[in-house]
């Protein structure tokens, strides 16, 4: 059993089932009480450690965490930015939480999502006359199906030819980001603009915003939605429970009747869905446009949230807020102090190191 | 004709060239790989290589100490992956790819804390062909094989080694037993941790030679993420290769050609863009994965943790 998708075995046991469907508060609060603890002492330790970089640097780690903190939280436009920051990580991490549980490696979010904004964009700008309620739902569903057919396509080489599905999402993440360029050199893209990006979106297919006057789109609903969503379909769902025993032991499901192989293409294709979905929210919501590269890193932090979350569902929630908020303040940081923004890849990857160790030991304690 | 073999010449010294940093990469991972871990972290290792060579190679003025100290980066990171996956069991694919990020972010961050806030222009004078005595002088292939930088001949003698040290010593024998079955391993008495731990750390060394190829000898220079996915080029160099070094090497020279036409198709006018073809490495890489995966045998304990009972 991988030392990730044992995450709970050993307290929560498989199926909160039957015996504990009056009881899902308790389930989660003792689901997230470990999650919480593992997530803020490796947080924790993470800042710890890029304060000595920060002091390297000649900067104070002090004000420049006091300078993030600002830049995250100190006023409503801020806190604004980091909500929308969060939405697609949220997102995408929620269908990397699903398929780690269900000890799928998908690592191909970023090709996803650069996929899913795509579709979204293509059928925003396809000009059907039809009115924008009807038309933005139809550029995210598209989105959604890229994303989705995009993940399908790795889970088939993988699941046919028996290629590793790190190395196919891997490797099909780069032709995603390229086929954004290409697209945008080609048919979707401006002439004339100086810079690879489509058209402007017109006015009907963008995100409607959740406060009027501010940049806050709907994305955010969506998102805890999907979460809830996503909570429901693996705790409560036969879908679920089939994807927490293959997690747990792929000879096991298969003894009980399951087929290994069409839920890992079922929970591909909801992840890739998923990190489409994302894509097609960042198009609409954000930039009114496709741009080259509005995918870079977001695949990994995906990665990370789910992580972060230790890969509960409910928990992505809180741990895309984090990435979120963490990536609007770094950027605040570096412009008032001076310290490159960069450092909040090191905290990003520090985080998920110390996670992953957590997770490991605990696997080996639990087998004592 | 005679253009015709200027041209494939050119294709070919082309794709030695760029064959040489995922060569270094591919034969790291493929010591981490054989002692059973997945070597999904050789991008970070080699651009840890590659910023660590470069920085120094600009600080101190050295060519040759760049080389040393890249390799000492790349062994750091190693070090630092080995230690999460072999002592604290951390799951190896999504390690590697936190550690990849990891070393991304704290590259650009040094690359502009050390110099006072601004990312400083570095410019390097890569170290010049060393055309070996006599071959060089064989008509075609002397200019194509033999007119190389000396790093690159290591590369290609370094396969030799490799395979030796895999296939003839106890040492390899007992690096592939922990690879295959780290518990009989273990009841021979050696310590399957340890020996995966110094697995990745040497193959994180040598990967860190594959990025201070690419940042000393190809670039001349060090720019955030410049080993941009070549290390997981080279890891599907190795499943190519079935896990062989001389496989591997012909992964690589596979991987090298198609990136050396690549870049030369523009120029001959074909009327595909340069997004598509900048795709074909990684189409090739899934479609050659796709064809051969069915019949290659992975090292049979890779990726599942040693716990000693």
């Amino acid at each position: 059993m991988s030392s990730l998708s044992g995450v709970d075995a050993p307290n929560n046991g498989l199926p909160p089932g039957k015996v504990a469907a009056f009881n899902t508060a308790d389930l989660l609060r003792r689901a997230l009480a470990g999650t919480a603890t593992r997530a803020i002492l490796a947080v924790a330790l993470a800042l710890l450690i890029t304060a000595i970089l920060i002091l390297i640097a000649g900067k104070n780690p002090l004000l420049a965490y006091a300078a993030l903190l600002k830049g995250a939280f100190g006023s409503l436009d801020r806190i604004i930015f980091g909500l929308n920051k969060s939405t697609p990580y949220i997102l995408a991490g929620l269908g990397v939480a699903l398929c780690f549980r269900a000890n799928v490696i998908n690592i191909g979010a970023e090709g996803q999502i650069a996929v899913g904004g795509i579709g979204a964009t293509a059928v925003a700008l396809s000009g059907l006359a039809l009115p924008g309620f009807l038309l933005m739902p139809m550029a995210l569903v598209a989105g959604a199906a890229c994303g989705a057919l995009w993940a399908g396509v790795a889970a088939f080489i993988s699941l046919k030819r028996g290629v590793h599905e790190v190395l196919c999402t891997l490797l099909l993440n780069f032709v995603g980001v390229l086929l954004v360029s290409e697209v945008l050199h080609g048919r979707l893209g401006e002439q004339g603009a100086g810079f690879p990006q489509s058209p402007l979106l017109p006015r009907t297919t963008w995100l409607p915003k959740l406060v009027a006057g501010t940049d806050l789109h709907i994305g955010i609903v969506l998102a805890v939605g999907a979460a809830l969503a996503c909570h429901i379909l693996f705790w409560r769902t036969t879908f679920g429970f089939r994807l927490r025993i293959m997690g747990a032991s792929r000879n096991a499901a298969r003894y009980v009747g399951i087929s290994n192989m069409r839920q890992t293409m079922r929970v591909m294709l909801l992840a890739g869905g998923l990190a489409g979905l994302a894509g097609g929210v960042e198009v609409l919501g954000v930039h009114y446009r496709l741009i080259e590269g509005f995918s870079a890193g977001f695949g990994f932090n995906a990665v990370g949230v789910a992580l972060l979350a230790s890969l509960n569902p409910m928990a992505v929630l809180p741990a895309g807020l984090f990435i979120g908020f963490l990536e609007a303040g770094a950027l605040a940081m570096q412009r008032e102090v001076g310290v490159p923004s960069s450092l909040v890849f090191v905290i990003q990857g520090l985080t998920m190191v110390f996670v992953l160790c957590a997770l490991g030991l605990r696997g080996e304690r639990s087998k004592v | 004709m005679s253009m015709d073999i200027a041209a494939m010449a050119d294709l070919a010294t082309a794709t030695i060239r760029i064959a040489t940093p995922l060569l270094f990469a591919a034969l790291g991972g493929l010591l981490s790989e054989k002692a059973g871990t997945f070597a999904v972290g050789i991008e970070g290792m080699m651009l840890a290589g590659a910023f660590s060579g470069a920085i120094s190679a600009f600080v101190f003025g050295n060519v040759a100490l760049g080389f040393a100290l890249a390799a000492l980066g790349g062994a750091v990171t190693g070090s630092l992956l080995a230690f999460a996956t072999a002592r604290c069991r951390a799951d190896q694919m999504v390690t590697g790819l936190a550690v990849n990020v990891l070393v991304l972010g704290l590259s650009s961050f040094l690359l502009r804390g050390l110099f006072g806030g601004r990312a400083p222009v570095i410019r390097l004078t890569p170290p010049a062909a060393w055309p070996s005595p006599w071959l060089s002088d064989l008509p075609v292939l002397g200019p194509v094989l033999f007119r190389q930088p000396a790093i690159v001949y290591l590369a290609f003698l370094l396969v030799v080694p490799v395979a030796l040290f895999l296939a003839k010593t106890r040492a390899g024998l007992i690096l592939r037993a922990v690879g295959e079955n780290p518990e009989a391993a273990f009841a021979a008495g050696s310590d399957p941790v340890r020996i995966r731990m110094r697995a990745i750390i040497a193959g994180g060394a040598l990967a860190g030679l594959g990025g201070a190829v690419l940042a000393l000898q190809e670039v001349g220079s060090f720019t955030d993420g410049m080993t941009n996915g070549r290390g997981f080029i080279a890891l599907a160099a190795i499943l190519v290769g079935r896990w062989t070094p001389v496989g591997a090497m012909a992964g690589c020279l596979i991987f090298g050609f198609v990136t050396a036409l690549e870049l030369r198709a523009q120029s001959w006018g074909l009327p595909v863009s340069s997004y598509v073809m900048q795709m074909m490495p990684y189409c090739l890489a899934l479609a050659l994965l796709a064809g051969i995966s069915r019949s290659a045998r992975l090292p049979a304990s890779i990726g599942i943790p040693f716990i000693r009972h």
